[in-house]
């Protein structure tokens, strides 16, 4: 039910956009035209979708089960694309990975610690090293 | 050229050392990630999208193609010992090859699954090999007319076929369709939906969405899970298949090829449904149908015959059509797009190289994932103690360095995370995945191919109507929506009766 009913104020908010940039006609459609069929067909979907879920009829969804480690790490991930910049890869790496490590259960600080900067430093060296793809160096430009 | 002269160029671009090396990386990634729950085709072949951004794009394909197919051979072998598929097409393997395991017959299970996969991807690559050339010339014919009803129709296949309800398909198709509206329009020139950010004038990038909604959402429904794995204890002695394994299993090898190879070629028919179908007519075929679900041998062999013929032919539309029938075969079509490449009819032309290159790396990437699945089922076994703390760390990780390379902005990766949030939730609603990431791929071709289409009728939409192939085509997407709409009626009137 809370699917569809987001799903429907997203393609309200499409048939908004697109009246915004002008839908035209299917003689002479504007850019608007495309994103106005799909927001109608998001809506009239989406409808089916909650009256069927009032009647019961729906196929169920799974109910939200334990939420807490999810948002940890979405949390979690959150801060690290603010401090991926400024930190660099490998400082900002160590303990995103250190909170995924424990998140999902794992408690020996030691193996935590061990695999944080072993996988850091691992994959800069496999990514940025050998293959070539640019990462952030952040604090670590200081060391030339 | 003929046939044999063009597959005589692929075997040399395989045969060298660098892309027999890629191959075999494919086989084993791709039997690691099937023997593993939790990690899907997809996600893994976005994963690597960024390590084959330097790499030749025909290493990068056989590597990723061997991953997909590898996955079908890896994915029985945690059905069998666990009664855990390790990939959704292996999902009715578990029936009777986890009862098999249960009767102390884990190994022959595991021996007649791993040959009749072999057998299965042979004569698939075969079968692609011949048929992909003659439907490349077909494919040439197409004007935009027919492109806007092929891509049409390949959808609604992908909404219709794919696992779940088929109305949150429809709505995942749109929902992609209309992300695929971010950025500069691909006719008008004027920027779509991008609230200002200059950002998003580019578009929404599919690695980035692949990334967050395959990778970092399949972790967050993991982390909600502590799932304890237990190995059957079981004799893993004898895992070639006796006479009399062979005896009850060749037809059923046959039949599961056939059936998976014309599954796997229709766009979201893939390989779960081709293992499933593959499965029901085995047990209608059978002379003891009663033992089925009780450890029979041919129940193991069809579906795993299925599924690998289905992962090979699911290159036929990708190949030649550009058009994506799975999740898996998208991420492929990315990583071509991310070389300069467009999948599709001219793709046979332009780089034959790597059309025939590709597909000779598949004859020979099905006998190397039968020499390494029969003699190191026991490795395989060991890798499902790898505990999933470790595995998820280094998804989080890699999908970061993805998404960070695109355009070495911390904004991707956020964008990234976004994804996988929505990703999450839309799997906890049941939501089909596939749709939308193809819908996001070829939603700006359907929207430019139909105002083609216009210009050229002077906006008579009739002009899909007056071209037979697109007669062909559109009439087949409307018995697709037609026949389940007039069956629910036909449900909803008899019960109104009954009630």
């Amino acid at each position: 039910m809370v699917g569809g009913a987001l799903l429907f104020l997203t393609g309200v908010g499409v048939i908004l956009e697109s009246i915004r940039l002008r839908i035209g006609t299917p003689i002479s459609p504007q850019p608007g035209f495309f994103p106005f069929l799909e927001g109608l067909m998001l809506i009239g979907l989406s409808l089916i979708l909650m009256i069927l879920a009032w009647q019961g009829r729906g196929q169920r969804s799974e109910g939200l089960g334990e939420i807490r480690r999810p948002v940890y790490l979405v949390v979690g991930i959150g801060v690290y694309v603010f401090l991926l910049d400024p930190l660099g890869y490998v400082l900002a790496t160590i303990p995103m990975a250190a909170l995924v490590l424990w998140i999902l259960g794992l408690r020996s600080w030691r193996a935590i610690g061990l695999v944080s900067v072993g996988l850091s430093i691992g994959t800069y060296l496999l990514f940025a090293l050998l293959l070539g793809i640019e990462l952030p160096r952040g604090l670590l430009t200081v060391l030339g | 050229m003929d046939f044999f002269s063009n597959l005589g160029m692929g075997f040399a671009v395989t045969l060298t050392p660098a892309n027999l090396m890629f191959a075999f990386a494919g086989a084993v990634i791709g039997t690691a990630i099937g023997v593993l729950p939790g990690l899907g085709t997809p996600t893994t072949i976005a994963l690597l999208l960024p390590a084959t951004y330097k790499m030749d794009p025909t290493s990068a394909v056989i590597l990723m193609a061997g991953i997909f197919y590898g996955a079908m051979y890896g994915g029985s072998t945690t059905s069998i010992l666990l009664n855990i598929p390790g990939e959704a097409a292996s999902v009715v393997t578990c029936l009777d090859g986890y009862k098999m395991a249960q009767q102390g017959k884990a190994g022959r299970a595991l021996g007649i699954s791993a040959m009749g996969s072999f057998i299965a991807g042979s004569l698939g690559v075969l079968g692609l090999s011949l048929i992909a050339p003659p439907l490349v010339a077909l494919a040439l014919k197409f004007g935009p007319a027919e492109y806007t009803s092929l891509v049409f129709l390949g959808l609604l296949m992908a909404v219709y076929l794919s696992e779940g309800s088929p109305l949150k398909g429809l709505l995942m198709m749109g929902l992609g369709l209309i992300l695929a509206n971010v950025g500069i329009d691909p006719v008008f020139g004027q920027g779509r939906f991008t609230f200002g950010v200059e950002r998003l004038l580019d578009g929404i990038n599919i690695v980035i969405v692949g990334m967050g909604v395959f990778g970092i959402g399949e972790v967050l429904i993991n982390l909600e899970t502590t799932e304890v794995r237990e190995v059957f204890k079981t004799s893993l002695k004898g895992v070639l298949p006796t006479l009399d394994d062979w005896r009850r299993s060749w037809a059923a090898i046959l039949r599961g090829s056939v059936l998976g190879f014309f599954i796997g070629v229709l766009p979201g028919g893939g390989a779960t449904i081709g293992s499933f179908m593959a499965y029901a007519i085995e047990k209608r075929v059978s002379k003891n149908p009663e033992a089925f679900g009780k450890g029979a041998i041919e129940a193991v062999a069809a579906p795993e015959s299925a599924n690998n013929a289905a992962s090979v032919s699911s290159f036929i539309p990708l190949l030649t059509l550009g058009i994506p029938g799975n999740a898996s075969t998208a991420m492929i079509f990315v990583a071509l797009m991310i070389h300069g490449i467009q999948p599709g009819p001219f793709l046979l032309q332009e780089h034959p190289q790597l059309f025939w290159g590709v597909i000779a790396s598949m004859y020979v990437g099905n006998v190397m994932l039968l020499g390494l699945n029969l003699p190191l089922i026991g490795f395989w076994v060991r890798l499902l103690k790898v505990p999933y703390h470790y595995l998820a760390a280094f998804i989080v990780v890699i999908c970061i360095i993805g998404a960070y390379s695109l355009n070495n902005s911390a904004f991707d990766v956020g964008a990234m995370l976004f994804f996988g949030v929505l990703g999450y939730f839309l799997r906890k609603g049941s939501f089909p995945m596939a749709p939308l990431a193809l819908a996001l791929i070829l939603g700006n071709k359907l929207e430019s191919s139909f105002l083609q289409s216009l210009q050229l009728s002077a906006a008579d939409l009739g002009i899909f109507i007056e071209k037979p192939i697109s007669v062909a085509l559109l009439s087949t997407a409307a018995l697709m929506v037609l026949i389940p709409l007039i069956r629910w009626l036909w449900h909803l009137k008899s019960g109104a009766k009954r009630g």
